[in-house]
């Protein structure tokens, strides 16, 4: 690289020059930085930007705006490839701060210096590019979500290889009768179309098909995994989309049901296939019932079995009563259920039920005799009401995701991954959290599917895809959907969580964008979400590494692997940037181009101290840049305001702060250091998965450190911030001052 | 229409909820009934049925076809039709009980005998079944009766006072019963739709 | 002013316990130009109790053969002024109409009789024909003796609309929840209607004949709402309801300590009063169980 160049300027406009003393930001700039900064009235205007424009072509190679949040104005600032550095002065100093007061002036002199330390620390990241890298995308599962997943894949102009276990494609709608309705007016079951779909695959010159697959072993990174096959071929692919679906939840677990004492007690499946087949017979006579009832939530919503709702079985009840009474209209049809659950339009095909005479009894199925009885605790009449003189009784049972391989065996190794790698059960232990400490959360059951890791991820944190709790694959089903905790690799459909055919048909176009994402942005050396675009990556010191093996155990997508001796090993498309490796270091030897532990360190350094005699305190905020710095510019638009004896120091992930940046914060005089993210546990908002709760842990261990330096553990805290919290944060933030205050000056000021 | 019918007497009848969307007047809506409750908490006199609207349907549903037949509901309704323009899901209600009524008493049960509402429609359906029209004096008198010769003089006893004074004001003639000149006409009608409906439902 | 021929169903009640309706409508409708011909020989609609006897095709009977009988007169609309009288023909005569296997399975009993009835009648309630083939103009032009300062609760009841507050011909004559016809009667005859929130509740309709003890405190509740209102006189468009509200006050008395002796009169006596005409022979004023006339002598 050159020599560096940084062109500093100051916008006054927007108030900024009413409320502070600009002049005396451009000195802190040529006194402090040598710096000559330029000052517009209007920065973001044409003639601003033009005079930053004029300034690159003539050949400044770094620019620091000091104008609004980094969160504006990106397209107005955006210079490309030219480094930005932004000092906020606007939501954060003079919306949030009363104007023309002179702690308002050293906030708004303090963000210039963190800005100028933090241009003066980094240099434009070079990305990693090394190699060739697939555009090919793989789709494991050949049912509705698989299919559509490949001809979406292949209609963006990509190449699919579509893998798929049985001898033939289509899943479960080959062997299904109708489909659910999923046209205008929504209000019957629809005819079974998955031959439009089989035959477009078929005809799609991009699509390869692999039936009898079995994925053996999975090696590589985005852009680059290289998948063997059990005869030992392997396929070079960019990225990976899991579309395996599920499976029926066991029925011989049901016996208190009366599954297993009749043989016409059977599940919705079997109840499928016979109306598929168009042979409705009952398995211990052959006769076609004129009597049947569907048992609701069978082994569903149940402590002892599934404890979710699969969101489908009322509607594939409601269409299989509709199929049976298309062929017989005077069949007797029961539903027994707890709640009808219809979400949307799925309300006209319980309307379509209820008026062609299904009778619907609500309450819980208490018992199913040999001689099909079922007694109802009928919640309506209140009493036990008894239906004799049934011909068949239908267990509407629930979803098992596919997220490991039924056809294998549990692998030992990974086991505990796949459970989950937050303990549910932890508390969030820290020094002191600020407001109410999240509580332990409630064990969860567990339900992880049996089988075999789906495709033998030769990851150094396991071969499975992590599940969340009830075993389905994703990492957020809100936030970040179709995300798995591994970069690349997508969930679609029923594996991800229970859905339909046309949910799983839409759900794999999500995931075939994310995964076109992830093979275009691997070859440009560019993180996918939530940083995506950005083109740095960990780099590792490995003279200085001791093998402690924290960066590789604390990476939530396990992107770092360890070599043959123990070293780390960054397989850099697999990173997400979050650095929470860099916060893991104990020595340092973690960092990026653009961000490091001695870029923070410095930024928190440049902030002048006052003494204890001023009266002031002075207190680091370390602020998630995803949640808590948003939630932060929003109070400032809403005009609260907060404390302006805090600093806020955005970082890209509360994972990736190291304790060094706190002892640093405290030898340099802070009285007090927050750390501001996402909530951390079992159901996390951490946009890195786990970030926040390892920055619990690592605080945790604070307090001992913190008396053994004479220091009270109450000065270091962890606050939880949602982008919801802008009225919340500023008293979060004026309670924590408050509490400092009451604690004392810290004593090592000025030593 | 369903060739069920509901089989004589049983706790339980796995096939009375469809015979009931099926035979009775209203029932095809009665299916669509949601169980919010509109019906009951709408009828002016719910605190004096056991069941009520709502809970009956449900009663309905689980095949409780002696305990539905034998239900004061159908017999206290007081045919306000509240819970008919109520109904969100337009359930006829009020017919749905009048209907029901009627089985009651082609099925024989005993409140289609005993209840005040059942003696009053025999006087009622006796009068406007013979004289073609409904004469007040002559219902009420054989309503009172209906109970015992005991009972109907201290019925009429109770209510002379009431009598007398409409008497007084032309309001009850005394003499003989109002009736259509046609009589004859008129119980070949009634004749012609007792025998069809009897053929309907099986001649009991 | 308009003149229109109607064919009129009376009612068995328009021959005992509502003659005054009967006497009184058909005076006030002849000054407004509305002739009422008689439905030759007709018979009792069945009214809340007829089926329980009578069965679903004893009631399409009685019902169709009135019904018949005015078509065999002429197609003009059928009228009727009791509550019950025309919602049993209301609804018969609606579902004649619109189901094919009905209207001939009903042909099929009116046969017996040497009857037919092919649906196209329509059914009508006096009321609704003084809101829309009249209007409250020709109503008002017809006082003479406006009932001024008279304080006139207006009880509607609940069969008059409900649950036919629909039209055969289409749309609502009124709100079933809240109508506001009565009070325009009311009003019309220069009388005060008084906001009256119990003016669709039930008196326990026929129950309140058979086991009057089931339901006096239906008619208690709706008397209370009546002096709350300050109002000195009742009135009503249903016969029954006339009757219970009537009759059975010196038993709400008894059994509620209460002092209630409020007049209760039908629209039609306010109307032939308001119009002048003969207190007796046409308003009817003298078959009343609790005489009205204290009370509109009072109005000024």
């Amino acid at each position: 690289m050159s020599e560096r160049k940084t062109g500093v300027y100051l916008c006054s406009g927007c108030g900024i020059g009413e409320s502070v003393q600009v002049g005396a930001l451009e000195g802190v700039a040529k006194s402090e930085y040598k710096l000559e900064a330029k000052t517009h009235a209007c920065l973001c205007g044409d003639e601003g930007v033009g005079m930053i424009k004029a300034d690159i072509e003539a050949g400044t190679n770094q620019v620091v705006v000091a104008a609004c949040s980094a969160r504006v104005m990106t397209d107005r600032f955006g210079f490309e490839p030219i480094q930005v550095v932004r000092a906020d002065l606007r939501e954060k100093v003079i919306w949030s701060h009363p104007a023309g007061d002179e702690d308002t002036q050293a906030l708004a002199e303090d963000h210039v210096r963190m800005a100028l330390t933090q241009a003066s620390k980094i240099k434009a990241p070079e990305p990693w590019t090394e190699g060739e890298f697939s555009q090919t995308i793989m789709v494991l599962g050949g049912g509705v979500t698989g299919l559509s997943a490949a001809l979406q894949a292949a209609g963006l102009g990509h190449d699919v290889l579509l893998v798929e276990r049985a001898d033939q494609l289509g899943g479960h709608a080959r062997t299904a009768s109708k489909r659910l309705p999923h046209t205008p007016p929504y209000d019957k079951p629809e005819a079974n179309d998955i031959g439009v779909l089989l035959d477009a695959v078929a005809a799609n010159p991009k699509i390869t098909v692999r039936l009898n697959a079995l994925v053996t072993r999975t090696a590589g990174m985005p852009g680059k995994f290289a998948v063997t096959f059990a005869d030992g071929t392997i396929e070079d692919v960019g990225a990976i989309i899991v579309a395996t679906g599920w499976r029926p939840y066991d029925a011989t677990k049901l016996g208190h049901l009366g599954y297993g004492a009749s043989p016409d007690v059977v599940t919705n499946t079997d109840m499928e296939k016979m109306l598929a087949a168009g042979q409705l017979a009952r398995k211990s006579d052959g006769k076609a019932p004129k009597s049947i009832a569907f048992v609701q939530c069978a082994g569903s919503r149940d402590a002892d079995h599934l404890p979710y709702c699969s969101s489908i079985c009322c509607q594939t009840s409601l269409k299989q009563a509709l199929e049976v009474l298309e062929t017989d209209p005077t069949a007797n049809i029961f539903v027994i259920y707890e709640e009808m659950r219809t979400p949307g339009v799925a309300e006209e095909l319980y309307r379509q039920a209820q008026s062609k005479g299904v009778i619907f009894i609500k309450g819980k199925v208490k018992a199913v005799g040999a001689d099909l009885t079922v007694t109802v605790a009928d919640e309506l009449v209140q009493q036990d009401v008894p239906l004799a003189g049934l011909d068949m009784v239908v267990l509407a049972t629930g979803m098992v995701p596919n997220s490991t391989n039924p056809d294998q065996a549990m692998v030992e190794y990974g086991a505990e991954q796949l459970n989950g790698d937050v303990d549910p059960e932890a508390p969030i232990a820290v020094a002191g959290y600020c407001g109410e400490a999240p509580a332990a959360h409630e064990k969860r059951v567990q339900s992880v599917p049996e089988g075999g890791p789906l495709l033998n991820l030769q990851y150094r944190q396991g071969p499975h895809l992590p599940v969340l709790h009830d075993g389905f694959a994703d990492s957020h089903y809100i936030c970040f959907p179709y995300e798995t905790r591994r970069t690349g690799i997508y969930t679609a459909g029923p594996v991800r969580r229970p859905m339909d055919w046309a949910e799983a048909a839409e759900d794999a176009a999500g995931a075939v964008l994310k995964a076109v994402q992830a093979v275009r942005s691997a070859a440009a050396g560019a993180a996918l979400h939530p940083r995506v675009g950005d083109l740095s990556f960990p780099k590792i010191n490995l003279n200085a590494c001791t093998k402690c093996r924290r960066c590789t155990v604390e990476c939530p997508f396990g992107a770092i692997d360890e070599d043959e001796k123990e070293y780390p090993n960054v397989n850099p498309t697999r990173c997400r940037r979050c650095g929470t490796c860099m916060g893991a270091c104990p020595v340092r030897t973690i960092s990026f181009d653009n961000y490091s532990v001695e870029m923070l360190s410095s930024m928190i350094k440049a902030v002048k101290v006052p003494d204890e005699f001023s009266g002031k305190p002075r207190i680091l905020i370390m602020a998630c840049e995803n949640d808590a710095v948003p939630a932060l510019d929003q109070a400032g638009i809403k005009r609260n305001s907060w404390s302006s004896h805090v600093r806020v120091v955005p970082v890209r992930c509360l994972g990736s702060v190291s304790l060094l940046n706190i002892s640093d914060a405290l030898s340099a005089g802070y009285d007090g250091v927050m750390l501001m993210g996402c909530k951390p546990g079992d159901d996390y908002q951490c946009h890195f998965v786990k970030g926040s709760a390892m920055a619990a842990e690592r605080l945790s261990k604070v307090g001992e450190t913190l008396k053994s330096m004479m220091l009270e553990p109450e000065r270091v805290v962890q606050a939880e911030a949602s982008i919801a919290d802008s009225d919340r944060l500023p008293k979060v933030i004026d309670g924590f001052v408050e509490t400092i205050m009451k604690v004392g000056f810290n004593p090592f000021k000025g030593f | 229409m369903n060739a069920m019918s509901p089989t004589p007497s049983k706790a339980y009848d796995l096939n009375f909820a469809r015979w009931v969307y099926e035979n009775v007047d209203g029932g095809d809506r009665m299916a669509l009934c949601m169980q919010c409750g509109t019906c009951s908490g709408s009828c002016p006199i719910g605190t004096q049925m056991d069941h009520g609207p709502r809970k009956l349907f449900m009663m309905i549903r689980a095949g409780m076809k002696d305990a539905v037949l034998s239900s004061n509901t159908l017999w206290n309704c007081v045919s306000c039709y509240n819970c008919v323009v109520r109904c969100p899901r337009q359930v006829p209600v009020t017919y749905i009980l009048h209907d029901l009524a009627h089985v009651a008493v082609r099925e024989g049960y005993a409140q289609a005998k005993e209840s005040d509402n059942a003696r009053f429609a025999k006087a009622f359906w006796w009068s406007a079944a013979k004289y073609g029209r409904t004469d007040e004096r002559l219902v009420t008198a054989k309503y009172y009766f209906s109970f015992g010769v005991g009972e109907g003089i201290k019925r009429g006893m109770a209510n002379q006072k009431i009598a007398m004074g409409m008497v007084k004001t032309k309001r009850m003639h005394l003499g003989m019963p109002h009736k259509v000149k046609n009589t004859g006409e008129l119980h070949a009608i009634l004749a012609k739709a007792a025998e069809m409906e009897a053929k309907k439902h099986g001649a009991k | 002013m308009t003149t229109k021929t109607m064919s009129y169903y009376p009612g068995c009640s328009s021959q005992a316990s509502a003659v005054h309706l009967d006497t009184s409508l058909r005076a006030v409708m002849g000054k407004l130009g509305i002739t009422l011909r008689d439905v030759e020989d007709w018979n009792c609609c069945g009214a809340s109790v007829g089926h329980v006897d009578g069965g679903h095709l004893g009631m399409y009977a009685l019902n169709g053969r009135n019904l018949a009988a005015a078509q065999a007169q002429g197609p003009e609309d059928f009228v009727t002024p009791c509550a019950a009288c025309y919602l049993n023909s209301h609804y018969h005569n609606e579902k004649i109409r619109g189901d094919e296997a009905l209207k001939a399975e009903v042909n099929e009993v009116l046969a017996a009789g040497g009857k037919s009835y092919d649906g196209s009648l329509h059914v009508r309630h006096s009321c609704e024909v003084l809101v829309n083939d009249i209007g409250m103009d020709a109503v008002k032009a017809q006082v003479t003796k406006p009932l001024s300062g008279l304080k006139v609760a207006g009880w509607v009841g609940c069969q008059t609309v409900r649950p036919f507050a629909k039209t055969e011909r289409g749309g609502n004559y009124d709100a079933y929840d809240d109508p506001k016809f009565l009070d325009d009667f009311i009003s019309a005859c220069g009388a005060d209607a008084v906001p009256f929130k119990g003016k669709t509740k039930c008196c326990g309709g026929s129950v309140s004949v058979m086991s009057p003890d089931k339901t006096l405190h239906l008619m208690k509740d709706i008397l209370d709402e009546v002096k709350e209102t300050g109002a000195e006189v009742v009135v009503t468009p249903c016969p029954l309801c006339q009757t219970n509200l009537e009759m059975y006050q010196p038993m709400i008395n008894e059994k509620f300590g209460t002092d209630f002796n409020f007049p209760v009169m039908f629209y039609s006596q306010l109307m032939a009063v308001a119009f002048g005409l003969d207190a007796e022979k046409d308003a009817a004023l003298h078959q009343h169980l609790i005489p009205p006339q204290p009370v509109l002598a009072r109005a000024k």
